[in-house]
């Protein structure tokens, strides 16, 4: 019986793990979309994947296309007919084009008179006939992130492709039935492999529950997601036998998942005397280089790894022994790394770092490790003391110790980790070593920033040296090229000044870190500073964003002067909070109006004795007492906007009431100037006139009045 | 127990069976199989070619003063080169392990990304690195560009790390336990050649005279081209590789003097590259003979089995 089934499976050589599930979502969606475009939604769309299979199963697909009915308009009627009332050429012409008999062609009139018109139905195209041409085409088009040629199967007729890996075979079933079509020299049809090595012979299948069914017999599982669950619930079942917990790390369960196609589970065990190692190097050494995860019990590792193998078990023991071998001699590797290290010692890598350029121009590490020296205890200097400039630079200095070092030399991910490290095992007091441990913090949205103090200082220096250093001799990143990293590091300092709360004056670090720079850069303090602010602006827009503040909120607190980032922060967060209050939007739709009326007026000052209508008189009244709040209640910027608000009902009256644009020409500069100096007490907060309001919303709010008059 | 000397012979005939050229290493020092002109030059043009050799691989850099049980500063590949690359190449490949005696149904076989790229050969490929078990044990390259130019057809690498795989077999502790053949180790025969060449690339080699050589061979690689001799052209391009190697390894290249030796040493290949095909095309390119006039026919697809005809 027909269920509109169809079943898809690509079968390639090894497609890379990151590209499986990009890839077949973009064939899934795009299917799902032409499919939709021509009447032929399926029911439901399932897809799965392995290193070595696309797959695709849809079902409850209609037989065909929907027949279709189009009226079809021909030519005039005087040119289908002649004088003698007989059909012309252009009539039959017309009636072969719509593909029908001269009787069922008629007259229709239209504005521009009659016309010769026909019914044109369509009987819409087997389902299987649109299969057969959207799927090669499809396949063909997916994006992969790099592609290549191969030999054709005929060998040496050609190079095929550019797709992802060579393509070996072809299941294209639409109940039942193969769905033919040739892609890169293979054919579809109804046969597809097992394993490899296990089950490498070929086989029939009917339908995706056939399929699924034998694959399953094999050991083979096509859906990532029950791969995963398969191999995590293995994993945390061997660890707990070891008497541990799996310390779980989702990106490389991810890989694993996306690296077999039967999700066997390979433990394995190494000698303790590398338990010495910190747990750092050794989760990194097994993560990189093996693939593997470990296993924690009390906060401490235990002598054991787990990863995959593409198999169900292991019979003779050698896979096992295998991957221990890799692992044992990885690890020695490693501890004779740290053990090199430690004779070294951090000061001597210190002083390696002139042979490391940080950047040609800006010369070796060794010089940006002095620049940051310096600038630390400027920053220290810059935010009251609070921090110990010495302990900070200190941290500085030895900040980019370990890049020399074998172990960050083998696993570059460690940096800073390992600088850290050394750094407690030589005795450096906690502040000191934490900070050079935490330097690369936040390297992603989900990391905090550095725990200390000294930590969150050192990398800002670090960032603003780069950052300027950068800069300054004129290499502003554009689009998707930024070698240097830049975005992360500007969204590093935003974040940290941010999420540390600290009040630092952002202008005057970045001068300071131009003239550290010396005769480097190519460009003065001022152009670097023109440069950067929009850069930092536009992090400062997404990490806001990211809070929760919406984008209007944002503007309006970066139009204003900035003072330091907390301090921006608190403006947009009172303006969130106020935004909900009928008063306020009133007062942000007259700071809109009022900057219409101004915008182009001299700046004047408010003579008492000019206000004419009582109107005026109180808004007079009433600002002069927002104003002086507003510059007694200095940074409590909540209760600055509700001083603000209580404007709206004078606001309101006064546009409603007065004419600002009076016949005497005193009245108006006056009316003018006090508009002028409203406008300036309510946006101290912040720019309200970059905010976005919904006016209709708003006129439900607070009634017709404010709308009733128009006062110009 | 399986040696070092049966990895080679039992390879070398697995591969001398699918129609390859038994080929000898190359006799000047390279860093990689892939540097021998049979097959940087071979893969290039639309000639067929199946060849298999072991090359000792010379990276200097990676010394250790026969140290360390894991790493050395020659080591030997077995290379293999099949173009155009037949459609079951992963399957002979797969099959050629088993004829080292691997027992594949006990064993965890992948195959993970990874893509080769030569910057100083101006080529790249797709592929991936062959994981038995964890461990890497082969290269598995379709070479998409070399010396600049785009590939067709396209030839597929296999590079066998011999001593890693003979130790991987064994579950050895160190490269230098390895039997050579049954009664000599793999230490006796290299161990002095490690220590000294360690010594003499890190500590002794003459800076001055490695410029000198990489510029002198840069200059009669330019000389041989313009007198059209693209194989000695060719050679002098290695030899500049390898002084280029010698002077990273005494810590002579700084990083911004490495970008610009690098480039002279791509430029040399790439000429190299274009003087090779035109050669071969002014030749006729002998080596379609046999193949061009009659193509493999549907029905017999350029199998496995089928040996390709060498002129």
């Amino acid at each position: 019986m027909p269920t509109g089934e169809y079943l898809l499976e690509v079968r390639s050589e090894e497609i890379p793990t990151r590209m499986l599930e990009p890839g077949v979502k973009e064939l899934a969606t795009r299917l799902f979309e032409e499919l939709m475009a021509r009447g032929l939604g399926p029911r439901q769309v399932e897809t799965g994947y392995t290193p070595r299979r696309l797959v695709l199963s849809l079902s409850g697909l209609p037989e065909k296309e929907p027949d279709r009915e189009e009226q079809v308009l021909g030519p005039p009627v005087r040119a289908a007919y002649n004088k003698d009332g007989e059909p012309t050429p252009a009539f039959h012409g017309f009636a072969k084009k719509c593909g029908l008999p001269p009787e069922a062609l008629r007259k229709v009139s239209t504005e521009k008179g009659e016309y010769l018109g026909a019914t044109v139905k369509t009987e819409g195209r087997p389902t299987r006939e649109i299969l057969a041409e959207l799927v090669p085409k499809l396949l063909s088009e997916i994006s992969w992130a790099k592609t290549m040629r191969w030999s054709s199967l005929l060998g040496g007729v050609g190079d095929v492709g550019p797709w992802v890996r060579p393509i070996h075979g072809i299941v294209s079933l639409f109940d039942g039935a193969v769905v033919p079509f040739a892609l890169f020299g293979v054919t579809a049809g109804d046969e597809t492999v097992g394993h490899p090595v296990l089950s490498p012979e070929s086989f029939q299948v009917t339908g995706a529950a056939h399929y699924r069914r034998e694959l399953a017999a094999r050991g083979i599982e096509v859906r990532p997601a029950e791969r995963r669950r398969s191999l995590l619930a293995g994993m945390e079942e061997r660890a707990a036998a070891a008497g541990g917990t799996l310390v779980e790390d989702g990106a490389l369960l991810d890989k694993l998942v996306a690296i077999c196609e039967i999700p066997g589970v390979m433990e394995g065990g190494f000698d303790e005397r590398f338990l010495d190692l910190p747990a750092e190097i050794l989760q990194t050494s097994l993560r990189d280089h093996q693939s593997a995860l470990t296993v924690e019990k009390d906060g401490k590792l235990l002598p054991r790894f787990l990863t995959v193998m593409d198999r169900p078990d292991d019979p003779a023991g050698r896979v096992r022994s295998g991957n221990e071998w890799v692992v044992a001699a990885r690890l020695a590797d490693a501890k004779f790394f740290f053990g090199e290290d430690q004779k070294v010692g951090l000061a001597l890598r210190a002083e390696q770092l002139q042979n490391l350029t940080f950047q040609d121009k800006l010369g070796s590490y060794k010089d940006k490790s002095e620049r940051m020296s310096r600038l630390v205890q400027y920053l220290c200097k810059l935010l009251g003391g609070t921090v110990d400039a010495t302990v900070a630079a200190r941290a500085a200095g030895l900040l980019k110790a370990d890049l020399p070092t074998e172990m960050v030399k083998e696993f570059t991910s460690l940096q800073g980790i390992m600088g850290g490290l050394y750094a407690r095992l030589e005795g450096e007091p906690e502040e000191v070593w934490q900070a050079i441990y935490d330097q690369y913090l936040p390297a992603s949205t989900e990391d905090s920033i550095p725990r200390g103090e000294v930590g969150r200082v050192v990398s800002l220096g670090d960032r603003i040296d780069t950052l300027v250093g950068i800069f300054g001799l004129g290499l502003i990143p554009t689009g998707s090229r930024d070698p240097f990293g830049l975005r992360r590091a500007a969204q590093g300092v935003v974040r940290i000044l941010l999420e540390g709360d600290l009040p630092l004056d952002v202008e005057a670090a970045v001068i300071e870190a131009v003239k550290l720079y010396g005769d480097r850069l190519s460009r003065t303090p001022e152009q670097v500073l023109a440069d950067l602010w929009p850069f930092l602006a536009d992090r400062i827009r997404h990490v806001l964003g990211l809070k929760g503040y919406a984008y209007d909120e944002i503007e309006a607190g970066l139009a204003v002067k900035m003072i330091d980032l907390p301090d921006l922060k608190k403006r947009v967060a009172a303006l969130h909070q106020a935004r909900t209050g009928a008063d306020f939007l009133s007062v942000v739709l007259a700071a809109k109006r009022i900057a219409n009326i101004v915008k182009d007026a001299p700046a004047g000052k408010v003579d008492p004795e000019l206000l004419v209508e009582q109107a005026e008189k109180d808004l007079y009244a009433v600002h002069n007492r927002a104003r002086r709040e507003v510059v007694v209640l200095a940074d409590d910027y909540e209760e600055c906007l509700a001083e603000i608000a209580k404007l709206a009902p004078e606001l309101d009256r006064f546009f409603v009431e007065v004419l600002v644009m009076d016949k005497d020409p005193a009245i108006k500069s006056n009316r003018i100037a006090l508009l002028q100096a409203i406008g300036e007490t309510v946006s101290r907060t912040a720019r309200l006139t970059e905010m976005v309001v919904d006016r209709t919303e708003h006129r439900a709010n607070v009634g017709a009045m404010a709308e009733a008059g128009g006062a110009i | 127990m399986q040696t070092f000397q049966d990895l080679i012979l039992r390879l070398s005939e697995f591969w001398a069976g699918q129609g390859c050229v038994l080929q000898q290493p190359y006799d000047l020092e390279v860093g990689a199989g892939t540097m021998h002109p049979d097959t940087f030059l071979r893969v290039l043009g639309p000639e067929p070619w199946r060849v298999a050799y072991v090359q000792p691989s010379r990276r200097p850099a990676d010394g250790r003063y026969g140290d360390n049980p894991f790493r050395l500063g020659k080591h030997h590949q077995l290379q293999v080169i099949l173009k155009p690359a037949p459609a079951d190449i992963q399957r002979l490949y797969i099959r050629s392990l088993e004829a080292i005696g691997l027992d594949l149904s006990v064993h965890d076989l992948r195959f993970e990304e990874d893509n080769w790229e030569a910057p100083t050969l101006g080529a790249w490929g797709v592929g991936w690195q062959v994981m038995l078990d964890g461990m890497e044990i082969t290269q598995f390259t379709y070479f998409q560009q070399a010396g600049g130019l785009e590939l067709s057809p396209i030839s597929a690498e296999i590079t066998y790390g011999l001593e890693r795989l003979t130790m991987f077999i064994g579950l050895a502790k160190s490269i230098y336990d390895i039997a050579w053949v049954d009664g000599v180790r793999y230490g006796e025969v290299r161990h002095q050649d490690e220590v000294e060449s360690s010594r003499y690339y890190f500590e002794v080699a003459d800076v001055a005279f490695y410029q000198q050589l990489f510029a002198g061979m840069e200059r009669e690689a330019r000389r041989c081209l313009d007198a059209g001799l693209v194989l000695p052209a060719y050679e002098c391009a290695l030899k500049c590789s390898h002084a280029f190697n010698v002077l990273d390894a005494r810590g002579a290249i700084s990083v911004t003097e490495r970008v610009g030796l690098m480039k002279r040493v791509r430029d040399l290949a790439v000429a190299c590259a274009k003087a090779y095909v035109a050669s071969r095309e002014a030749l006729g390119f002998p080596l379609l003979k046999g193949t061009a006039g009659t193509p493999a026919s549907p029905a017999n697809p350029a199998g496995t089995e089928v040996a390709h005809a060498h002129g």
